[in-house]
């Protein structure tokens, strides 16, 4: 908990502000191709505003509020989705590369045909009866998570700009103040539709693009009956620090 | 290792299959938690989710984040967290139906004190989640009627002020506000740096 004091211990917490973005590492928030962005997209520049209490701030112990899952969204023996079975270890770490402790990280995915379990998608790949594609889970004292899943399918965006999404996972993580709230897709290593994806690629910093895929364990390192994939969430708060000017 | 720095994780949109068990019953409910209630006057917070021209979004996450009745939030930065309603948690996820329309149920916020000593209007803030939206979206509401509003540190930085007014809930009933939330156009409810 030290890193929230910290934010404001003694000072005034109406003159702290964050590092700007460095340019191309978040996504643009227009993206050819994929019409709806420019619809929703809010047309004057966004305000800049004092950081408060408001925002160094935000909910903490989420499973007091939110229902925890398993963490195995393939299943077992007879109910085991159909796929390749892998897991996920995922890492949650601030700017700094401390671990965030027990703070709540939903997932989300397709089948291994590419098709959510969800009402909106109409796509004409077969649903699992055994996989739903989604998980809540905390992060142990390390920061980490492990999930058991099986490898999402490729699928394809309708629409007059049809493009396929590379196969990928949603992920939701809070972080410890306001403004460390993030929601990020995970790509894997070596798929050739990422290199078209516009969802990725909207990322046009490289290295910033590279964190975004997970990273394979080697299979002699990771034996049992899943491959295994490493993958580092990393949440915006603690370099909040004070403005000179205010 | 605490030497190497790196940047926050590239943002991505929720796209359009963010699973409905996410929106847990009763997650748009703040004033009941754990089975008790939260001090403080309750309010209900209902509002429309539109994108460019007006048309409403369905599946819109939105989540709010806000003070106790006292102006104090349940987290350790808070110098007063200790004397925090332990039957509120502050926090509140809705989704939007098929007509763009949310609904929270919460309690007004109490002023929260900064430690300059000044004091903020009641607001909660509001952070948008949807496909299409490739980062998330940061707004605060504020109340219809409220004198603080005037001189709110956040609020202040809306201009020109004529734009303040779309962050400002409109009384809509006893203990009711409005809250419309226009992602885009003309008449756009302004948003703030993540
Ligand atoms: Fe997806």
């Amino acid at each position: 908990m030290s890193i929230q004091v910290d934010l404001v211990k003694g000072a005034k917490a109406d003159t702290y502000t964050i590092p700007p973005i460095v340019d191309g590492t978040q996504p643009t928030r227009i993206v050819e191709g994929y019409p709806q962005t420019a619809r929703r997209t809010p047309s004057r520049p966004l305000l800049r505003r004092p950081l408060t209490l408001s925002e160094l701030t935000g909910p903490l112990d989420l499973s007091g509020r939110l229902a925890a899952t398993s963490a195995d969204v393939a299943g077992q023996s007879a109910r085991r989705a159909l796929g390749q079975l892998i897991v996920l270890r995922l890492a949650v770490r601030d700017e700094d590369g401390s671990p965030i402790a027990g703070t709540m990280v939903e997932m989300w995915q397709a089948n291994a045909a590419g098709r959510y379990a969800h009402p909106n998608d109409s796509d004409h790949a077969p649903l699992d009866p055994h996989f739903q594609g989604n998980a809540r889970v905390q992060t142990d004292a390390s920061g980490n998570i492990e999930i058991r899943t099986i490898k999402p399918g490729a699928y394809p965006v309708p629409g007059p700009d049809r493009w396929w999404r590379p196969p990928h996972v949603h992920f939701s993580v809070w972080g410890k103040v306001w403004l460390s709230r993030v929601v990020t897709q995970m790509f894997f290593p070596g798929d050739p539709l990422n290199e078209q994806d516009l969802i990725l690629n909207a990322v046009v910093d490289a290295e910033a693009r590279a964190r975004l895929v997970a990273r394979s364990v080697p299979t002699q390192a990771a034996p049992g009956d899943a491959l295994v994939f490493e993958h580092t969430v990393v949440v915006r708060g603690k370099r909040a620090t004070p403005t000179e000017h205010a | 290792m605490m030497s190497a720095v790196s940047m926050p994780i590239g943002e991505a949109t929720i796209g359009p299959f963010f699973p409905g068990a996410y929106v847990d019953a009763g997650a748009n409910d703040l004033t009941r938690w754990q089975g008790r209630s939260a001090q403080g006057q309750l309010i209900d917070i209902r509002g429309r989710v539109t994108e460019d021209e007006g048309v409403p979004l369905q599946n819109v996450v939105l989540e709010i984040w806000q003070a106790d009745a006292n102006g104090i939030y349940r987290h350790p930065a808070d110098p007063r967290a200790k004397h925090a309603d332990a039957d509120f948690f502050g926090w509140g996820r809705a989704a939007t139906d098929a007509d763009g329309a949310f609904h929270f149920r919460t309690i007004m916020p109490g002023r929260t004190h900064l430690p300059n000593g000044t004091l903020r209007a009641p607001h909660i803030n509001v952070v948008v989640l949807a496909s299409g939206l490739m980062r998330q979206l940061q707004t605060v509401m504020f109340f219809e009627g409220n004198a603080a509003n005037a001189t709110d540190a956040v609020l202040a930085c809306v201009h020109p002020a004529a734009f303040q007014e779309a962050l400002i809930a409109k009384a809509d009933g006893p203990r009711k506000y409005r809250f419309d939330i226009r992602l885009c156009g003309a008449d756009e409810t302004p948003f703030f740096e993540d």
